[in-house]
């Protein structure tokens, strides 16, 4: 049974592979046996994690993309489909997080929503339309996108990030169910907050350093997330589909909250 | 085939308890497939005994004969919880992991069902869970150091006909998990649920599952087999599984994401 979390001879096309957390799945997934398609919109970070998969013997490509162009996805699948004949597992990695990710609602300009919601949710529709062409003609594909906490519950001044996230979850639940008849399935990977070199640059001191308020009492690190890749895109999650794989230390199940809050009640006579 | 170390559950030992349902003895042989050794605690002695008998007969009979041991007791007092204690104790020093397999199902009209009835549904899934957890939980917090899998219905989400009594049980077994993940977090324990949708352990050919309309009502057109949550289970099981906690993952053709 543990043979189908093996991800020999898959190909796995993920956006956002060069860094953060995609890197960690890339990582996790050659280690698996998978061949590894990075895309991303710099090229020396995708060179890199590519270089990674070859030093670990699987075969790699680093194609420079931008998922805001749905000319330049369709050039993606199609470098991939070249080179490795098929896409078997799609994840929709690659997000932005700006700068003013916490700015006031009437400060908030119409490019500056425009930005994030197509790098994140529409990029993800772009990368999920071009790859879903190939996987229902071999009748079998799976799509996992990634999204964040921030998708299911509101943050302060957290606008374009919270709507782009949970477009994403809504995202999977609509291709789950539409794609299922050509033996595609859908996931979304939910990850809580995991500090990485991107997010602290972008975000500033507006991401937390420590995993105080979080229920576990840590933070999560890049690796946590390679084993649940590993899972959502091997054949040992064949039966899941329209789900969501959370890991958040927590948060979503209790709250981000101080958590000296422990009260103890007796029941009332 | 290479399968990350990350999926090992080499050297620990994990109590499996099951109410009933024809998936334990699958259960049992995927936590011993990924190196666990397993103590099952079963309902009924008949339970007990094809759980322990599948797994003489299963592909790693040579370690799970010497290995997996168990008790048939019900967990729905205290007492019954103690007696599967020191049974287990009789055996093994330490408990890693905790699965509860607690899904008793009872399908009634709703002006049908007796208050002995709820009582029993919810004794049975809820309140043996709620007892075992406790003490089970309570070694894992003084040793620092627990993975507890609550496998669920579905049905915690949505609601039935018929379904009222076992549905509220399955709800409560979802916040249970909750609350003892965030209770229990910075004791390094993770706690989540496992939620399945329509199962069989029957192997029919799709075409002839289809003949069922809620197969063909279900997105990926068949039923699930306990294979099919056994990588999961394992990866919930693990060390590995560090940053989810208190969460359910289910496992169930699309049917949650359908209107």
């Amino acid at each position: 049974m543990l043979e189908t979390l093996s991800m020999e001879d898959k190909v796995v096309v993920i956006t956002g592979g060069g860094t953060g957390l995609g890197l960690a799945m890339v990582r996790a997934m050659a280690r698996a046996g998978a061949s590894i398609c990075a895309a991303g919109r710099r090229q020396a970070p995708i060179d890199a994690a590519a270089a990674e998969v070859t030093a670990l013997g699987q075969d790699a490509l680093a194609v420079s993309t931008d998922v805001t162009d749905s000319g330049q996805v369709d050039r993606l699948m199609e470098t991939a489909l070249e080179k490795f004949g098929r896409i078997d597992v799609l994840i929709n990695n690659a997000g932005a997080v700006q700068e003013n990710v916490r700015k006031p609602l009437w400060e908030i300009t119409d490019d500056e929503w425009n930005f994030e919601m197509n790098v994140s949710l529409t990029g993800a529709f772009y990368c999920a339309r071009s790859a879903s062409r190939s996987m229902a003609e071999r009748g079998k594909g799976k799509i996992i996108n990634v999204a964040s906490g921030f998708g299911l519950r509101g943050g302060r001044d957290i606008y374009m990030y919270c709507c782009s996230k949970g477009g994403m979850i809504q995202l999977t639940r609509v291709l789950s169910f539409n794609l299922a008849r050509y033996g595609i399935t859908a996931n979304t990977l939910v990850p809580g907050y995991i500090p990485t070199e991107s997010a602290d640059e972008s975000m500033g001191n507006t991401v937390p350093r420590s995993g105080d308020l979080l229920p576990i009492g840590k933070l999560g690190k890049p690796e946590d997330v390679g084993p649940l890749a590993v899972f959502l895109a091997s054949n040992a999650s064949d039966y899941m589909t329209g789900e969501m794989f959370i890991a958040d230390g927590g948060g979503l199940a209790g709250g981000i909250a101080p958590t000296g809050h422990d009260p103890v009640v007796p029941l009332e006579v | 085939m290479p399968v990350l170390p990350e999926f090992s559950l080499a050297g620990k030992v994990a109590v499996l308890s099951t109410t009933g349902g024809d998936e334990a003895p699958f259960l049992a042989q995927y936590l011993i497939e990924a190196g666990a050794s397993v103590f099952v605690i079963a309902r009924t002695p008949e339970r007990l005994e094809q759980v322990l008998n599948a797994l003489e007969r299963g592909p790693d009979s040579e370690r799970s004969g010497d290995k997996s041991r168990g008790i048939a007791v019900s967990l729905a007092d205290p007492g019954g919880v103690r007696r599967a204690m020191e049974a287990f104790d009789s055996h093994f020093s330490r408990v890693d992991i905790l699965v509860n397999d607690a899904r008793s199902m009872l399908a009634r009209p709703m002006t049908e069902i007796s208050p002995d009835e709820w009582d029993e549904v919810h004794s049975r899934n809820a309140k043996a869970t709620f007892l075992l957890c406790q003490a089970v939980g309570s070694r894992m917090v003084e040793q620092g150091y627990g993975r507890i899998v609550n496998l669920i219905s579905e049905l915690a989400e949505r609601g039935m006909i018929n379904g009222s009594a076992f549905a509220a049980s399955q709800a409560a077994l979802l916040s249970l998990t909750r609350s003892m993940a965030v209770e229990w977090g910075r004791s390094n324990i993770r706690v989540n649920a496992l939620g399945t949708g329509w199962f069989s352990t029957e192997d029919l050919p799709p075409e002839d599952q289809q003949r069922e309309l809620l197969v063909r009502y279900t997105p990926l057109r068949r039923k699930g087999h306990p294979r099919d949550i056994g990588p999961l289970l394992v990866y919930l099981c693990s060390e590995s599984c560090d940053y989810s906690t208190g969460q359910p993952v289910y496992v169930d053709g699309g049917l949650n994401a359908h209107p």
